[in-house]
């Protein structure tokens, strides 16, 4: 099977990749990915791809071939991200690299995830480890995010998560994503004997995902409140999301409307793929906003509580 | 009796892993709550932490052991984040053990 990787995969592309993804059949030997017409890919599109082809890789019986890339007209920039090193496509790079400070994270494989929030935080947001830092806000929020959406494709996909994440400066946008290849919240929440999680959609199952204390994996070694704290953190920023999972899809838009629909009919994207993209001028003191979040989501005590803190 | 754990020493700056709080709990804290000591969790050093990394740590033993628990326990070195954390796991932890204690 033959897919022309579309020239444009963010914004409204990023779904129609997904569903060109998802159309692969399970029983196909032969995927051929071209890449001559590619001009713009977010780091969703990046994460997703990846989490791809290493799922295509992974299972014996598929032989994944690229076509096209000296003729992609933005081979440095998939270099820079590491889609190819991490794809196992082996091509020369003739750039000098600069460092990624402040402007983006390619693309890597979830293994450590204390480290990896502590390395993308200080990566998007150099300087922010210092609490007077002004990029200290995004460092907090990176680092949160990442830490969370990590644990969970680790935890609960049964699959290699990858992240990816881009400063846009001009636009001054962050965007941060996370895609696995394992097998969908739904299934997660199946798998786990949870009884209600029958008959539940996929895109009814994000939405389950997303409420306070749902979880697959159980206690003691999670309460269920990742993702709500996740989208929480996004709606109080003004901040989009897209979460995709087997074949639903869950958005939710700035003003906190949210948006349930499904991949085209035949199309399945196996694993979970979750992106968000903040707007600099919208964030702020990082307890303050994680305050009102937990608050929000009924996460805070209703009655003072003696916690000694010295 | 008093158990000192420094989190940054053993665990690192940045705690996101839930596993990895539980697996630390269960070796490191669980063992000491019964011998009736005084506990103290000193993040200084840790500069971020997320629910999921608290929530194991702090969760699970409030909800075994209750309010009471709190007498003899402090958190030393947390930056606001962190309380806010901490506030949260141990709200959750109490309200679970209500539940149980109601059931």
């Amino acid at each position: 099977m033959r897919l022309v990787v579309p020239p444009v995969i963010n914004a409204a592309g990023l779904i129609p990749f997904l569903a060109l993804l998802g159309s692969v059949p399970a029983v196909e030997a032969e995927i051929t990915l071209d890449f001559s017409s590619l001009r713009r890919v977010s780091p969703a599109g990046l994460v997703a791809l990846a989490a791809m082809v290493k799922h295509w890789q992974g299972q014996h019986f598929h032989r994944v071939q690229f076509e096209g890339i000296p003729l992609c007209p933005i081979l440095g920039y998939l270099q820079r991200m590491d889609l190819l090193r991490v794809c196992d496509v082996s091509s020369p790079e003739d750039f000098e690299c600069h460092p990624s400070h402040g402007r983006f994270v390619p693309v890597q494989p979830i293994t450590d995830v204390d480290m990896m929030s502590k390395d993308v935080a200080a990566c998007l947001a150099p300087g922010g480890d210092d609490f007077e830092h002004p990029a200290s806000p995004l460092y907090d929020l990176a680092a949160y995010v990442i830490g969370e959406l990590g644990a969970n494709a680790r935890q609960h996909s049964r699959g290699t998560g990858y992240v990816a994440a881009q400063v846009n400066k001009g636009e001054a946008m962050v965007r941060i994503a996370v895609a696995d290849n394992g097998h969908g919240i739904r299934q997660s929440f199946v798998d786990a004997g949870l009884a209600w999680s029958h008959g539940l959609s996929d895109s009814a199952s994000i939405r389950k995902a997303l409420e306070p204390r749902v979880s697959s994996k159980g206690e003691p070694v999670n309460q269920g409140v990742g993702l709500t704290l996740v989208t929480g953190l996004a709606r109080h920023t003004q901040a989009w999301v897209l979460i995709v999972s087997g074949t639903g899809i869950v958005q939710i838009d700035p003003d906190g409307q949210v948006k349930e629909r499904n991949l085209p009919p035949g199309c399945i994207y196996h694993g979970t793929l979750v992106t968000l993209t903040f707007l600099h001028s919208k964030l702020r003191d990082f307890y303050t906003l994680l305050d009102a979040v937990k608050q929000e989501a009924g996460l805070l005590a209703k009655r003072p509580i003696r916690t000694r803190f010295t | 009796m008093k158990l000192e754990l420094h989190l940054a020493e053993e665990l690192g700056s940045h705690l996101a892993d839930g596993a990895k709080a539980v697996a630390f709990r269960m070796v490191r804290i669980d063992p000491y709550v019964g011998m009736q000591a005084e506990i103290v969790l000193d993040f200084t050093g840790v500069r971020h932490g997320n629910s999921s990394f608290v929530n194991g740590l702090l969760t699970g033993l409030l909800e075994e052991h209750g309010e009471a628990l709190l007498d003899r326990m402090t958190f030393r070195g947390c930056n606001p984040v962190l309380k806010v954390l901490i506030e949260g796991a141990i709200a959750l932890g109490i309200q679970k053990h209500d539940l149980r204690a109601t059931a």
